[in-house]
């Protein structure tokens, strides 16, 4: 039978829309953890709680702040009861990219690093690899697996629960992809000359003003201008031992859509935190020093670089603060940035 | 007049200029009533007992019961619970139990011991209630405010001062630059001047700031933390925190954000003392890492 144009058009359009969907959907089945229903003698309860945006204040109350913080998209949440036992929940905290997810699990490295598939990760000298994708201790695990961010928690803390905790957590990050670090992250150079290193367990990401407040505080209003849109890293760059004092600086670097937003946030950053300081923001920041300040707790340095802000507070000396921002900006030019 | 030139900083904590930058950027006033304060003492007892909560978090009741007798003959001066009791709320009052349900629940064990308390003390059944959240606030005349003790990513500490954030009707609102207003909660006048104890459940604190609970940070203290000023209360609280933080990391871990939420409630809301220097702890019991 010879099929007229249109009807094979018409059969063609409906076979590329199921393998599409089919696709999709599979697609979507494969990024969705597969959780046993039974882990020792804990059993899965039916269904799991869906948590949105909307009602993850009456789930979690003021904790929602944080994941609105990053690029929510929902939560589940299991709950795995035991007769005798105490309960394990599990919450999937579902994240818009693995950037996200990073992010938190970047605001505490604490704990027992854990590897599910039996290898550790490969840790570069050059720039910072998160050491580990899993955190153990006292009952809870923490786990980024591609667009997901997991918490898993015994009620209370056994060898039993412990081997429950991590046999959901291996079930959660199988058939994972494992995404590399945010790229904001891994421009941060590990050392400065024999000065200065990284303190990468301190290292992280974000994008909410509330976020970087409970990393670092800087002030109560959003005086970066930070919103979804944005990326930011904080970390500690520290003095390295025998090389003078034992010194701290704290290092924050972030990324706007647009040069133009950048300079307006380090306007509004400038007017609030440097109000009495005459402003040094030039119109092409490119080829020029950092501006230096003589703060309370020391040195402050920052500078413009199309449409990222690098700021350095607290360094023991102008020269320090004019290194490590010089060193930042060298490193943020030579992998692309800066434009 | 509030000046919308002047933002609060970490520069301002450094300085010690809080007061002037605080009152003027968020309350749009100077600190009105703070700094005109009599130097009054407030006392505090810290109440301990090694075996009040094993390893396994199992509550032994019995202890419980005496660490109370303690706390309330040791805040109020009288020689049992009857007296104390009653020095510090009317026989006919209806007295609200106000627990923290969120983050680090409040102990129901001891929540159970205050009531049996209060009974044992003539008060009838019926005229305790649950006065967490606001309906429940306006029917009672006298509130026995009962948080569980940690800190809070929003503002610091999150114990005393805000276990009144339901009363505000709009908990959210302050998430973020108002929480230095949670004291204008306390003044509200379905609440004002009805606290008539503030019983702090630490037993198993959390000291970091979450925001959910993460049991490295949570740690056997076995105590109760109590007095009548909320804001010294708070203050002996926050010293205890920021102390085990020091230990854990072992260097210092300040809470961040500071939780100005405690002197702006002295300061500008007049709610009690937040300097340790007017504060008198008493403390009986286990003494090991007291933190104070």
């Amino acid at each position: 039978m010879k099929l007229s144009p249109k009807l094979t058009l018409v059969l063609l359009t409906i076979t590329m829309t199921i393998v599409i969907w089919g696709g999709a959907s599979g697609k979507m089945n494969a990024d969705k953890p597969n959780l046993p229903k039974t882990v020792g003698v804990w059993n899965r309860l039916e269904p799991p709680r869906i948590i949105n945006s909307k009602n993850i204040f009456k789930y979690m109350n003021g904790a929602g702040e944080l994941y609105l913080g990053y690029r929510f998209r929902h939560l589940e949440v299991f709950d795995y009861t035991s007769a005798d036992q105490g309960n394990i929940l599990v919450e999937l905290y579902f994240m818009e990219s693995p950037d996200d997810a990073f992010g938190l699990l970047s605001l505490d490295w604490g704990g027992e690093p854990v590897s599910f598939d039996g290898t550790s990760v490969a840790i570069s000298n050059q720039y910072f690899m998160a050491s580990t994708r899993a955190l153990y201790g006292g009952g809870l695990l923490r786990l980024w697996s591609d667009c997901i961010y997991t918490r898993i928690m015994a009620e209370r803390e056994t060898p039993a629960s412990k081997e429950a905790v991590l046999a959901l957590g291996k079930a959660i990050a199988a058939n994972t992809r494992y995404p590399p670090e945010p790229a904001l992250v891994k421009l941060l150079p590990l050392k400065i000359d024999t000065v200065w290193k990284l303190r990468v367990a301190r290292l992280s990401f974000f994008r909410s003003y509330l976020v970087l407040n409970s990393i670092y505080y800087l002030s109560h209003e959003n005086i970066l201008d930070l919103d979804l849109s944005a990326e930011a890293v904080i970390a500690p760059y520290e003095h390295i031992a025998g090389s003078g004092d034992p010194k701290r600086s704290q290092f924050l670097l972030v990324q706007y859509e647009k040069p133009e937003r950048a300079r307006q946030a380090l306007n509004r950053f400038h007017d609030a935190y440097l109000p009495e300081y005459k402003k040094k923001i030039p119109a092409d920041t490119g080829a020029d020093s950092p501006s230096l300040f003589k703060l309370e707790d020391g040195w402050l340095a920052y500078k413009l670089i199309g449409k990222y802000i690098a700021i350095v507070f607290e360094c023991p000396d102008p020269e320090s603060a004019r290194v490590i921002l010089q060193k930042n900006e060298s490193n943020l030019l030579k992998k692309g940035g800066g434009s | 007049m509030k000046d919308k030139g002047l933002v609060l900083t970490r520069r301002d904590f450094i300085r010690g200029t809080i007061g002037a930058t605080l009152g003027a950027s968020v309350f749009g006033l100077q600190w009105p009533k703070g700094e005109a304060r009599a130097a009054a003492t407030s006392l505090v007892t810290v109440v301990r007992d090694k075996t009040a909560m094993d390893p396994a978090k199992n509550v032994d009741i019995a202890v419980l019961k005496k660490m109370l007798v303690e706390t309330l003959t040791g805040v109020t001066g009288q020689k049992n619970t009857k007296d104390a009791w009653l020095s510090l709320v009317k026989p006919n009052d209806v007295i609200g139990l106000v627990p923290s349900d969120h983050l680090n629940p409040t102990h129901d064990e001891v929540v159970d011991v205050v009531k049996n308390s209060l009974m044992d003390a003539g008060i009838p059944e019926d005229r305790i209630r649950d006065a967490q959240g606001p309906r429940n606030a306006k029917k009672c005349d006298a509130l026995i405010s009962i948080p569980g003790l940690k800190a809070h990513w929003l503002t610091g500490i999150g114990t005393v001062l805000k276990n009144y954030i339901m009363y505000s009707g709009s908990p959210s609102s302050y998430h973020q630059s108002n929480s230095s207003k949670l004291g204008e909660i306390w003044n509200l006048p379905f609440v004002k001047g009805k606290t008539k104890l503030v019983l702090v459940d630490a037993l198993y604190p959390l000291c970091d700031k979450g925001p959910q609970p993460d049991p490295r940070y949570q740690w056997n203290y076995n105590g109760f933390i109590a007095g009548t000023d909320p804001v010294a209360v708070e203050t002996v609280c926050l010293k205890i925190i920021t102390e085990k933080r020091k230990v854990i990391r072992g260097e210092p871990w300040p809470l961040s954000p500071p939780p100005i939420c405690v002197a702006a409630a002295d300061k500008v809301y007049g709610l009690g003392t937040s300097r340790m220097e007017q504060i008198q702890i008493q403390h009986y019991g286990w003494g090991q890492e007291l933190l104070l």
